[in-house]
C-alpha cells in the first residue's frame, strides 16, 4: 500500500488554512480509499488526525484572543453611549458597523456588561431589520421595493438580481460575495426604481442595468 | 386658479448650484441669523408666533403645532424633551431626506429655535435607519454648530445650555408612530403606547413631557421666527397656511419634490402642469396623495364638497385642492405630502398586494386586530397574484380590514386598512375580473 497524501495535505500541518477545494479533495481521497479497500488504512488515518489537532489548536488559540477582544469591544461601546439611557440600540448599531453583524458571543458580552437579561437584547436585535444575525456578504445589493418602486418595475429587478446571483433576498451567496436584500422604501422615489450597491444609490436602474452593477461591484474588491 | 408657481422657502437654497451642507455656506445665506434674534426674545412670544402661524404638522396628521406645544406639561418640574421625527418611512415621500442631506443647518437653526421656546435642554432627533449618510451629515452639522456655540453649552454666550443628539433608528416604519418612537430612543421595542394616559407632552420620553414634530414642521418653525406668524398665515389657505413639499413618484413625467402654498393648487396642476402629465401613450387611472396609507382617489370619480365659504362644489379629482382640509372632506388625507400616481399600466390588484405586504410586515405585532388582519390581506392579496383568485376576494378583503381600522392602540391600524378599503371599494371591478381572467396568469412577484 504506497498511497500517501498529497504532498500539500502534509504540508497543512505548517500551519497553512485547509482551504475548501482541499477539504473535498480529502473527502473524495478518503472514499476513494473506502472504496478499494472497505477501510481507510491506519498511516492515513493518523495523519489526518494530526492535521487536525494542530487546526484545532490554532483555532483555540484564535478563539481565545478573539474573547479578550470582544470582551474589550464591547467595553468600549457601551462606555461610549453608557450616559445616555436607552442607549442599546446606539450600541448595537457600533457593533454591527464593527462586525457586520451581531455575533452571538459579542450579545451575550454585552448583556454582562450592561446587566440585563440576553432575551432583552434579542428581543430589540430581532425586531429591527437592520440587525443581522448573520455575517453579510462581502458586497450588497439592496432593491428597494417601496410603492413608487414597485410601480416602475422593481419586481423586475428583483427577479433579475435573484437570477443573477442565484440567491433569494435574505440570502448570501455560496461565495459569501453577495448578499441580496429587499428594502421598503429608501426615500428616493423621485427618482424609482432605485437600488443600492454597497450603499450607493442608484435610481432609475433598468432591469439591463443588475449584471453591470453586480460586475462594478466585484470589481471594487479587486482593486483593493 | 392661476398657473401654479412655486414658493420655494423650506427648498429656497436646496438644489442650487454651489450650496453645500457646510456651516460656512449656510452663515454666508444668513444663517443662525433668525436664531440670534430668537433666542433675545421671550420663549413665550415666539410660542404666540407658532399659535398664529396657525402651522399644522407635515409629518402626517395635520395637528397643530402651536396646540401641541401649549399641551406640553410644564408645571410637572420635569425637564421637557423635544424629538425631531426623521423616521420617514412612508412609501412615497421624500421630502425629509432632501432637507437633511441639502440643508442640516436650516433643522438645526429651527430646533434651537424650538428648544428655546420650550425650555428645552435636550433634543434629540430620531433619523431611520436607512439614513445612514443622513445621519453622518446630521452629526457633522451638529458638531459645527456646536463649535460656533449654536448648540451646548452657554449658547451664544448666554446662560442657556441645550445640546442636540443623533438616535439612529434600525429599520422598523412603526417608529415612525410617536409614542413607538419614543419606546425606541428609550431602547425598547417601539410598540406604541395608549393614549390616553400616555400623551407625549405629558408622560413622554422617560416619562417626561416631550414634543414630537417632524422635520419638515421643525424648518417651518425657523421661518416662522424670522417673518412672524401673521405674515407665514397670509400663505396658503385659511387652516392651510404656509408652504409643504409635495413629493411626486409614479408615472409622471416629472417626478420629483415641489414646494407649494398649501391649498394654492389643485391636484391636476400638479399632475399636468409641474409634473408634465402622464407617460406619452397612458393616462392617469390613480391617485394616492398622501403617502401609501392615503386613501386612492379615481380619476372620473366626482366628489361633492362643502367650500369654505359654505357654497358646495362639486369636483373632479383634478380639481381638489392639495390642503389637508379639502383633501379629508374628498375621503383622503394630505398625509405626508407623498403623492403616488398611477396610470393605465397598472393593476390594482398587484398594486395592493405590494401595499399590504409593506404592512403585513411592519406591522409591530402589538395589537392583535392589527397584526393578524395585515397579515391575512397579504395572504389574501398574494393568493390573489399567484393565481388563486376568487371573485369573493374582494368582499373578504373589505371585512378584514373593517374589523382592523379603529380596533388598535395607534393609527397603523387605519393606515394598513385604508388603502384596502378603498382600492376594493373604488375598483370592485378589477378586483372580481382578476378572479376571471388572472386565473392562468404567469406569477408576479411584487411581494416581500
Amino acid at each position: 500500500m504506497t498511497t500517501h497524501l498529497p504532498a500539500k495535505h502534509a504540508e497543512t500541518g505548517g500551519g497553512r488554512d485547509l482551504k475548501k477545494a482541499d477539504e473535498a479533495a480529502l473527502l473524495d481521497l478518503l472514499e476513494t480509499l473506502e472504496h478499494k479497500h472497505g477501510f481507510i488504512p491506519r498511516e492515513i488515518s493518523e495523519e489526518l488526525t494530526r492535521v487536525i489537532e494542530v487546526r484545532l489548536e490554532r483555532l483555540r488559540r484564535i478563539q481565545g484572543k478573539l474573547d479578550s477582544t470582544i470582551r474589550r469591544d464591547v467595553k468600549v461601546h457601551v462606555a461610549r453611549w453608557r450616559e445616555e439611557e436607552g442607549n442599546l440600540i446606539m450600541i448595537l448599531h457600533a457593533i454591527q458597523n464593527q462586525h457586520g453583524y451581531v455575533p452571538r458571543e459579542v450579545a451575550m458580552e454585552l448583556a454582562r456588561e450592561l446587566g440585563v437579561k440576553l432575551a432583552r437584547i434579542y428581543e430589540v436585535i430581532t425586531f429591527y431589520h437592520y440587525f443581522r444575525l448573520q455575517p453579510p456578504g462581502a458586497h450588497s445589493l439592496t432593491v428597494c421595493n417601496g410603492t413608487a418602486c414597485y410601480l416602475k418595475g422593481s419586481a423586475d429587478l428583483l427577479n433579475e438580481s435573484r437570477s443573477r446571483l442565484g440567491v433569494s433576498e435574505g440570502q448570501t451567496t455560496a461565495d459569501r460575495q453577495f448578499q441580496l436584500e429587499v428594502v421598503r422604501c429608501i426615500g428616493c422615489c423621485g427618482m424609482a426604481p432605485a437600488v443600492v450597491v454597497d450603499g450607493q444609490t442608484h435610481g432609475r436602474v433598468k432591469t439591463s442595468d443588475i449584471p453591470g452593477l453586480i460586475e462594478a461591484a466585484k470589481k471594487q474588491e479587486s482593486k483593493k | 386658479m392661476p398657473a401654479p408657481v412655486q414658493r420655494r422657502i423650506l427648498l429656497a437654497h436646496i438644489d442650487e448650484p454651489g450650496y453645500t451642507s457646510d456651516i460656512d455656506c449656510y452663515l454666508r445665506h444668513g444663517g443662525y441669523g433668525v436664531m440670534k434674534r430668537a433666542i433675545a426674545r421671550q420663549p413665550e412670544e415666539l410660542i404666540d408666533e407658532v399659535k398664529k402661524s396657525g402651522l399644522r404638522g407635515r409629518g402626517g396628521a395635520g395637528f397643530s403645532c402651536g396646540l401641541k406645544w401649549t399641551l406640553v406639561d410644564r408645571k410637572s418640574g420635569k425637564p421637557v424633551y423635544l424629538v425631531v421625527n426623521a423616521d420617514e418611512s412612508e412609501p412615497g415621500t421624500f421630502k425629509d431626506r432632501h432637507l437633511i442631506h441639502q440643508d442640516p443647518h436650516q433643522l438645526i437653526e429651527g430646533i434651537m429655535i424650538t428648544c428655546w421656546a420650550n425650555n428645552v435642554r435636550q433634543a434629540y432627533i430620531y433619523i431611520r435607519g436607512e439614513f445612514p449618510q443622513g445621519a453622518r451629515i446630521l452629526e457633522r452639522a451638529i458638531q459645527e454648530a456646536r463649535e460656533h456655540r449654536f448648540v451646548g453649552r452657554n449658547i451664544l454666550g448666554t446662560a442657556y445650555s441645550c445640546d442636540v443628539f443623533v438616535h439612529r433608528g434600525a429599520g422598523a416604519y412603526i417608529c415612525g408612530e410617536e409614542t413607538g418612537l419614543i419606546e425606541s430612543l428609550e431602547g425598547k421595542r417601539p410598540y406604541p403606547r395608549i393614549k390616553p394616559p400616555y400623551f407625549p407632552a405629558v408622560l413622554g420620553l422617560y416619562q417626561c413631557p416631550t414634543i414630537v414634530n417632524n422635520v419638515e414642521t421643525i424648518c417651518h418653525v425657523k421661518h416662522i421666527a424670522d417673518m412672524g406668524g401673521d405674515a407665514f398665515a397670509r400663505i396658503g389657505t385659511p387652516n392651510n397656511t404656509g408652504t409643504r413639499i409635495y413629493c411626486v413618484s409614479g408615472h409622471v413625467r416629472r417626478p420629483g419634490y415641489y414646494e407649494f402654498e398649501v391649498g394654492r393648487i389643485t391636484l391636476g396642476q400638479l399632475l399636468y402642469e409641474v409634473c408634465g402629465g402622464p407617460r406619452p401613450g397612458r393616462t392617469f387611472k390613480a391617485v394616492i396623495p398622501g403617502g401609501s396609507s392615503a386613501k386612492v382617489l379615481k380619476f372620473g370619480e366626482r366628489f361633492r364638497v362643502k367650500l369654505r365659504e359654505g357654497s358646495m362644489a362639486e369636483w373632479s379629482v383634478e380639481d381638489i385642492p392639495l390642503d389637508f382640509d379639502y383633501l379629508s372632506a374628498c375621503g383622503t388625507m394630505g398625509g405626508s405630502g407623498g403623492v403616488i400616481v398611477m396610470d393605465d399600466s397598472v393593476n390594482m390588484v398587484e398594486a395592493l398586494a405590494n401595499i399590504n405586504a409593506f404592512y403585513a410586515h411592519e406591522s409591530c405585532g402589538q395589537c392583535t386586530p392589527c397584526r393578524e388582519g395585515s397579515l391575512w390581506m397579504r395572504k389574501i392579496t398574494t393568493r390573489m397574484v399567484h393565481g388563486g383568485a376568487r371573485a369573493q376576494d374582494g368582499e373578504l378583503l373589505q371585512s378584514v380590514a373593517d374589523q382592523i381600522a379603529g380596533r388598535t392602540v395607534c393609527a397603523f391600524g387605519e393606515a394598513c386598512a385604508w388603502p384596502t378599503q378603498s382600492f376594493v371599494q373604488k375598483f370592485g371591478d378589477e378586483f372580481r375580473q382578476y378572479a376571471e381572467t388572472k386565473k392562468t396568469a404567469k406569477p408576479v412577484t411584487p411581494l416581500v
